[in-house]
């Protein structure tokens, strides 16, 4: 489904070169769940973003199920992230202005799916993520797990073949980061393919393969315990 | 997905309540603005226009050339219109109007009335004025008919019918009414109360045909809009076959212009018998004062999206990474403005309706509320608040939208140097504005209080004028003998006009034979006139009342014989090369042949705009008007009295004054509205470039909260941080002041140039100018600042 070759991306200011991924070459199959950990600054966060197409690369070549879209405008980047990517950040990053169902709704609103099916597919994530009674309520008005829950289901909404997490469980206490994982594993036992950034040992560990990074460069790749 | 979006907008909207509140109330007010000054350059412009065949219509001027000087008046002899009509295919018809203040009494209702018109029949036939009873074809026919307005109808037959009654008007005899027209609307350069029939008035008899003594305004109906020019071009040709007639000698000339009806009021240097002209300069003046009122406001609301855009900055990455495009975002955005201007437009609407009527007063033009629901004016106004929308919106919604969500995610969004140099620059745009209002409105009440406090040369203050006729004319001995008997009442004079604005026109020549006639303003005056206004004489002596006896005997034909006694100003003793002391004595041509008795210290008898002139001022007996002066003790008693003994000695005219200062404010009308409009404007200028200041500053000092505690837990003092936050904001307003001050100085300049007694501009205007804003500024940022200030040093850092 993924896969990277010698990709880079360089941050230039006016007097410093920071260079954040080298060279960095992934393969992520199809169904899989990969974690990619390292100390901060080693360019995970970056690697998730090209790879989510929020970022492009500087140089290198990056195959989306065989298609090199490292190079496209941002606007077919978009096209191609809205309907087969969903994202999880560790701030959750939900609208404040927007409601638990509307934050939920707004992906489908992007890719004009019907406003019944729309409906349908909210009343069922509400549901499966045990938020139903929270619908109305905004996100302020939510605990911390609530919140990422919201996000996860506005993450997958659309279906997509492809999550992004970037730390999801960062910023919750433990059993509510358990909950959380518990629903990533879930939908990757569903077929959902996963990457997912994290400091974690006990997160990474949700997932099948774990990258490690340093400065830039993958430094191992490692199938996780159960999977050796 | 629309819904979405405005349900999004309405939402932070609310949530952001005080920058909300900020450029709502800054886009009312200027949309308030513009809609007042809106609503009066469509009465201004519209002016005239109501007449169905206005683009016909043309008025002519008089042009005569003596002495090398053309001079144009807007009225002419009454041989112009028929002459013109007879002589010229192009011409349909004309009408003569000539314009009186008459008495007019019905049963017991005694009124002066100002409005009283006299005209052709034709009248009808070329203005637009719709009769609501009686024919216009006949209503000004024969002689003794007059039509009235609707409510002069209601003021004299209340709702009885008042066709076929009869007025009795002043001296004229009785009139019959014929026709009630319509009021005329504000808007008209003709707004009779009354008109009368002129045919059948003495002097419309055939042996009184003149192209000379001007009084005549005179309308001509053209066949085609186009004829105009061509008429034009054969009038010098057309008018020398009446030289001989005309006794015209040397390089003097007459002959008259046509001037659209539609030019009259703002385009025509000439000014009009009927009313005073506006001038076009001046609405240009205030539609630019209005844009700029709305740019103020539009810099106000540009700067709070941007900068409270980077507020948003997270909502439009998530937007983005779940797939919005950036068309989507931008639209969202300006969709925001647009609400905002909805909103803001019909808050105007409600302002604007109680505002009207105190905008209309300033003006002295009645405005109407009204004119903002006609289909054209709402349709305006909506394209009008879409563009305002637009161009609010467009640039924060660009700005917005092209967030990049990898680093507005990542929380690593700040407002980019470019952002924040367009936002200072836009707050130098709002002060420079400011500033440049500000000088204008001190130059222009400095102008305005030179012009009302300019020594004249005679006294124009506790004066009363009252208008006479011939019945009060022949009791004058008596009228004047009575009100002296009161101590407050100091003295009094019967002229032809009031000496603040002298117009009568006439010729004088150096050598008694004549031969070498120069143009020169004169007034009939009595033998009170020169101490009455506290006129010096320079050399000779004043009018005595054995001159005025003089003409009245010369006027009986007893005295043939004696040189008329004449006073001239310092001005025309100076065109004669004389000195005052040689003057005296001299005998000229005036009206024949005459004696320069005295010579007057030059005083200003027109308005200030012009240089004065050479003036006569000689004995006569058919005054208009009586100046009363009074020592200013007592007002009210002293006017009960002059009412007391008015009633008694002069029954057939109802008591009616003016102050002669009041009139003499009169003639700077145009120049008193733009002063108070300028300073109002500038005012709300100051203001919404403070709001804008004062959002700016709020979210600058929020975005500093942390740099403030560190400050203070390093030792910085609240003075200190109070400079610290609003230096930036007082450099700019002192960048603002350096770029108007030169703007303002042009433009200032070139306005005063106009006058020809004014005031120059001082430095310290300017300097004033600079600190007033800056003051407001520095006012304005360290209501926060101060706060912030005060600000406890642990909740700042904590809430980092």
């Amino acid at each position: 489904m993924i896969k990277t070759v010698k990709l880079a991306k360089v941050y230039r200011t006016e007097e410093v070169e920071t260079t954040a991924l080298n060279e960095v070459d992934v393969d992520i199959k199809e169904g899989e769940f990969v974690s990619v950990m390292g100390p901060s600054g080693c360019g995970k966060s970056t690697l998730l973003n090209v790879l989510g197409m929020i970022d492009s690369p500087s140089s290198g070549d990056y195959f989306f199920n065989g298609e090199e879209v490292g190079r496209l405008s941002e606007r077919k980047r978009s096209n191609v992230r809205k309907h087969n990517l969903g994202f999880v950040f560790q701030s959750f990053n939900l609208i404040d202005e927007l409601t638990v169902y509307e934050n939920i709704e707004l992906p489908m609103l992007y890719t004009k799916v019907a406003s019944a099916e729309r409906k349908k597919r909210v009343e069922e994530l509400l549901e499966g993520m045990n938020i139903m009674h929270r619908r109305n309520h905004f996100p302020q008005q939510l605990s911390g797990g609530q919140q990422q829950r919201v996000a996860v289901a506005r993450a997958i909404v659309n279906r997509p073949k492809l999550i992004l997490a970037d730390e999801p469980t960062g910023n919750l206490d433990s059993a509510n980061g358990d909950e959380v994982m518990k629903i990533l594993s879930q939908l990757n036992s569903e077929g959902t393919t996963i990457l997912m950034v994290t400091h974690s040992q006990y997160c990474a560990e949700f997932g099948n393969r774990i990258i490690r990074m340093l400065d830039g460069q993958v430094v191992t790749e490692n199938l996780v315990k159960q999977y050796l | 997905m629309f819904k979405n979006h405005l349900k999004l907008s309405f939402r932070s909207l609310v949530k952001n309540k005080l920058f909300t509140a900020i450029k709502l109330t800054g886009l009312t007010v200027g949309i308030t603005a513009c809609l007042l000054i809106g609503l009066y350059l469509h009465h201004e412009l519209a002016y005239d226009a109501f007449h169905e065949k206005a683009d016909r219509i043309v008025r002519v001027v008089m042009a005569y050339r003596t002495d090398g000087e053309t001079q144009e008046v807007g009225v002419t002899g009454n041989k112009v219109v028929p002459s013109f009509r007879r002589d010229f295919p192009e011409v349909e018809s004309g009408v003569r109007i000539n314009l009186f203040t008459q008495v007019v009494k019905y049963g017991d209702k005694l009124f002066e009335e100002e409005a009283f018109y006299f005209a052709d029949s034709t009248f009808f036939e070329i203005f637009s004025f719709p009769l609501l009873a009686g024919n216009p074809k006949t209503a000004l026919h024969a002689p003794k008919q007059v039509v009235l307005t609707e409510s002069m109808a209601k003021k004299y037959f209340g709702a009885s019918d008042p066709m076929g009654k009869t007025l009795s008007v002043g001296a004229s005899g009785d009139y019959v009414v014929t026709g009630v027209m319509a009021d005329p609307p504000s808007n008209s350069q003709l707004k009779p109360g009354f008109i009368g029939s002129l045919v059948g008035l003495r002097d419309m008899t055939p042996e009184r045909a003149t192209w000379w003594n001007a009084n005549y305004g005179a309308y001509l109906l053209l066949r085609a809009p186009g004829a105009r020019e061509t008429m034009q071009a054969k009038i010098p040709a057309y008018m020398k076959q009446f030289a001989g007639e005309l006794n015209l000698s040397g390089d003097a000339a007459l002959s008259y212009k046509l001037e659209p009806l539609r030019d009259v009021h703002l385009r025509s240097a000439v000014a009009n018998k009927f009313e005073p002209n506006g001038d076009i300069r001046y609405l240009y003046i205030l539609g630019a004062v209005g844009l700029f009122i709305l740019l103020i406001s539009g810099i106000t609301y540009v700067n709070l999206s941007t900068a409270v855009g980077a507020d948003r900055a997270r909502e439009v990455g998530v937007q983005k990474v779940l797939g919005a495009g950036r068309m989507q975002l931008f639209w969202q955005h300006i969709g925001e403005a647009g609400i905002l201007t909805g909103i803001a437009l019909a808050f105007s609407y409600a302002l604007t309706a109680p505002l009207l009527p105190l905008f209309g007063r300033l003006l002295d033009r009645p405005l109407e509320f009204a004119t903002l629901f006609q289909p054209a004016a709402v349709l305006a106004l909506l394209a009008f608040g879409a563009v305002t929308g637009l161009l609010a919106g467009a640039w924060p919604a660009l700005v917005i939208s092209q967030f990049q969500p990898v680093k507005v995610l990542k929380g690593q969004f700040k407002s980019s140097a470019s952002g924040i140099w367009l936002r200072k620059s836009l707050i130098v745009l709002q002060f420079s504005i400011s500033v440049l209002l500000i000088i204008s409105t001190i130059v222009l009440q400095q102008q305005l209080h030179f012009i009302q406090h300019k020594k004249l040369g005679f006294d124009k203050e506790q004066v009363l004028t009252l208008a006479t006729d011939q019945t009060i004319v022949d009791k004058l001995e008596s009228i004047k003998s009575v009100l002296l008997q009161n101590n407050n009442i100091r003295s009094a004079s019967l002229v032809y006009e009031t000496p603040v604005h002298i117009e009568g026109g006439y010729g004088i020549d150096k050598s008694a034979s004549g031969g070498n006639w120069s143009a020169v303003q004169a007034l009939p005056a009595d033998e009170d006139f020169i101490r009455t206004m506290n006129i010096k004489m320079v050399a000779g002596k004043e009018l005595g009342r054995a001159d005025v006896e003089l003409v009245r005997r010369r006027q009986k034909g007893l005295d043939t014989l004696s040189a008329f006694p004449i006073l001239i100003n310092e001005t025309q003793a100076r065109l004669f090369n004389w000195t005052p002391e040689e003057a005296v004595g001299k005998l000229v041509n005036f009206q024949g042949p005459s004696e320069i008795k005295g010579v007057m210290q030059d005083f200003h008898f027109s308005s200030l705009h012009e240089p004065i002139g050479n003036l006569v001022v000689f004995p006569d007996t058919w005054g208009q008007t009586l100046l009363v002066k009074i020592s200013g003790n007592d007002l009210p008693g002293t006017l009960q009295f002059i009412e007391n003994k008015w009633t008694a000695l002069a029954p057939h005219r109802p008591f009616s004054y003016h102050f002669l200062d009041e009139e003499y404010d009169k003639m700077y009308r145009t120049e008193i509205q733009t002063a108070r409009l300028v300073s109002t404007f500038s005012g709300l200028a100051i203001f919404l470039a403070c709001l804008g200041l004062f959002g700016l500053a709020t979210y600058s000092i929020v975005q500093r909260t942390k740099e403030i505690g560190i400050r203070k837990v390093l030792g910085a003092s609240v003075a200190g941080i109070v400079g610290l936050l609003s230096k930036d904001f007082v450099r700019l307003v002192a960048v603002a002041l350096v770029l108007a001050a030169p703007v303002a100085w042009l433009l200032l300049n070139q306005w005063l140039a106009d006058f020809s007694y004014r005031i120059e501009l001082q430095w310290w205007v300017f300097a004033a100018a600079g600190l007033i804003a800056v003051g407001i500024a520095f006012l304005t940022v360290s209501v926060q600042s101060v706060r912030a200030a005060l600000n406890n040093p642990v909740e700042s850092l904590r809430s980092e």
